[in-house]
């Protein structure tokens, strides 16, 4: 069995937690985000009949990205970007996340997720920004963690990714 | 007959010139590479165009090179001691010290946790008893206390891979409630990320022991790998040992599936043994019942054969006794 880890970030009150809570094994509380400011939880998928077992770390969100965070993210071989489709600062934070952790992991394949999408009359993040985005070699899905739209897909596709990256 | 022999001259010559007129370029093409071959320079030259290489791939078919190679390693290294010893000294220096430190502590720490047992017990009872079984069996003092007294249990071990804190191999007791490996592995990974950026500790500080009421978890450091004891009791020092020892063996043996670990943990089968005769070692009875769990080092394993022989010293001596006795006994009946 394959094991990877993950990270997951994202500004504050995007939904990650919830996004992950009913889809995966959770044995931990929510209040080490507070206090450790990571909380684990773990996801089997399934890639060409191959079992892969992903620890999700979430590191709590803050709209700052302290340098104490980067070592959690120490081992990693993806992560998952949170924002919350009806609040775009939430986007212009997850960019500015991804460029500090590009710096340190440069080749780590990475999705963006569009979270709340569930909200449609409410939603705040143009998608020309989101075109542009993907013009520049992000890749994008949108999910909501209420009704469960896309967040298996999420993982699937980012288990995938970081196989294909093991095999080269 | 001179005609003959300058038809035969002219026959030799008219064969040189028409060799010469087909293979010039060839000749002179076998002259080159006859001088680059005697020439030293030029082979030297062209070897040294292609040795890095040849040794990469040599190393990828089999050892040889290295067999090959070590009289000549050996012999440099005697050189540049001989030479130059303060190279060699400043350049382990680092590693020396951290190494003696270390072991001292280890020491210290053994010796203090000695002490204290063999002051509680040195004039009690059992003291006096285990002081027989010492002299009996050859083994010191301290280690019979130790035998007697610390009860414990070692309940569950990871071997995790230190930058990703997944799980390379786990083992755990019989009847334990084993919570997820994998969670709390990571989870206990982020726990010493936090420790040392909250308390900035220096940059060889790790963290070794924690405490909560009856349990103890000891934490072995290696350069890739974490060895994680979960034990219930007091454990002894021996048992500390112990853990080095094991993950220094797979540290070692293991060295290149660790640096190579990329999520696929199944080189590290072959670790669960070591893990689990370690955890079988401090086993309780199935009774259920405290009594003291016995815990066998290296040490002891070595003494149990001189155990053997002071039996039969002690069975031979109390039979002596028995006879000199009746003798005695026999002897004053006499001469009543």
């Amino acid at each position: 069995m394959i094991q990877k880890k993950i990270c997951l970030m994202g500004s504050f009150a995007v939904g990650k937690t919830s996004l992950v809570r009913r889809f995966v094994e959770n044995m931990f509380s929510d209040k080490y985000l507070t206090t450790l400011g990571v909380k684990i939880s773990k996801k089997i998928v399934n890639i060409q009949l191959e079992d892969v077992t992903i620890l999700i770390w979430d590191i709590g969100g803050e709209d700052l990205f302290p340098q104490t965070k980067l070592t959690y993210l120490r081992g990693m071989s993806g992560y998952l970007l949170v924002v919350d489709k009806t609040r775009a600062s939430t986007l212009e934070i997850v960019i500015d996340i991804q460029k500090k952790v590009r710096g340190t992991f440069p080749d780590v394949p990475y999705i963006l997720l569009e979270n709340k999408t569930d909200l449609t009359g409410q939603w705040d993040i143009e998608d020309s920004t989101i075109e542009k985005l993907r013009h520049e070699g992000w890749d994008i899905m949108k999910t909501s963690a209420k009704t469960g739209l896309g967040v298996e897909e999420a993982f699937t596709c980012l288990a995938a990714k970081m196989l294909k990256k093991t095999i080269t | 007959m001179e005609n003959i022999s300058v038809n035969k001259m002219s026959d030799k010559d008219e064969l040189a010139n028409l060799r010469t007129l087909m293979l010039a370029p060839e000749q002179s093409e076998i002259s080159e590479l006859k001088q680059r071959l005697n020439d030293p320079r030029i082979r030297a030259e062209e070897l040294s165009r292609v040795i890095a290489e040849a040794i990469v791939m040599r190393t990828t078919t089999d050892q040889k090179l290295a067999t090959a190679l070590l009289p000549t390693i050996e012999i440099v290294l005697r050189d540049v001691v001989k030479k130059d010893p303060k190279f060699l000294a400043e350049t382990m220096f680092p590693i020396i010290g951290l190494a003696i430190r270390k072991a001292i502590a280890e020491a210290l720490r053994s010796m203090v946790q000695s002490m204290n047992r063999t002051l509680e017990y040195a004039f009690s009872w059992h003291g006096i008893l285990w002081r027989i079984e010492s002299i009996r069996t050859g083994k010191p003092f301290a280690e019979i206390i130790l035998l007697h007294t610390l009860i414990y249990r070692v309940e569950q071990l990871f071997l995790i891979h230190k930058e990703t804190g997944l799980v390379l191999q786990h083992a755990a007791a019989d009847s334990i409630d084993v919570k997820d490996a994998d969670m709390v592995a990571a989870m206990f990974t982020a726990i010493q990320d936090f420790v040392n950026d909250s308390f900035s500790t220096k940059e060889d500080a790790s963290l070794q022991n924690l405490n909560l009421g009856e349990l103890t978890v000891w934490i072995e450091q290696g350069p890739q790998t974490l060895l994680v004891a979960v034990i219930r009791g007091i454990p002894p020092q021996e048992l500390r040992n112990m853990l080095q020892e094991i993950l220094e063996n797979i540290e070692f043996e293991y060295g290149l599936a660790i640096a190579n670990f990329e999520g696929n943990a199944a080189p590290f089968e072959a670790c669960k043994p070591d893990l689990q005769y370690c955890i079988s070692q401090s086993q309780q009875t199935d009774s259920g019942a405290r009594i003291p769990v016995k815990f066998s080092t290296k040490s002891i394993k070595q003494n149990t054969k001189k155990n053997d022989g002071s039996w039969v010293f002690i069975i031979i001596a109390g039979v002596l006794c028995l006879i000199i006795i009746i003798a005695g006994i026999i002897f004053s009946a006499v001469r009543w």
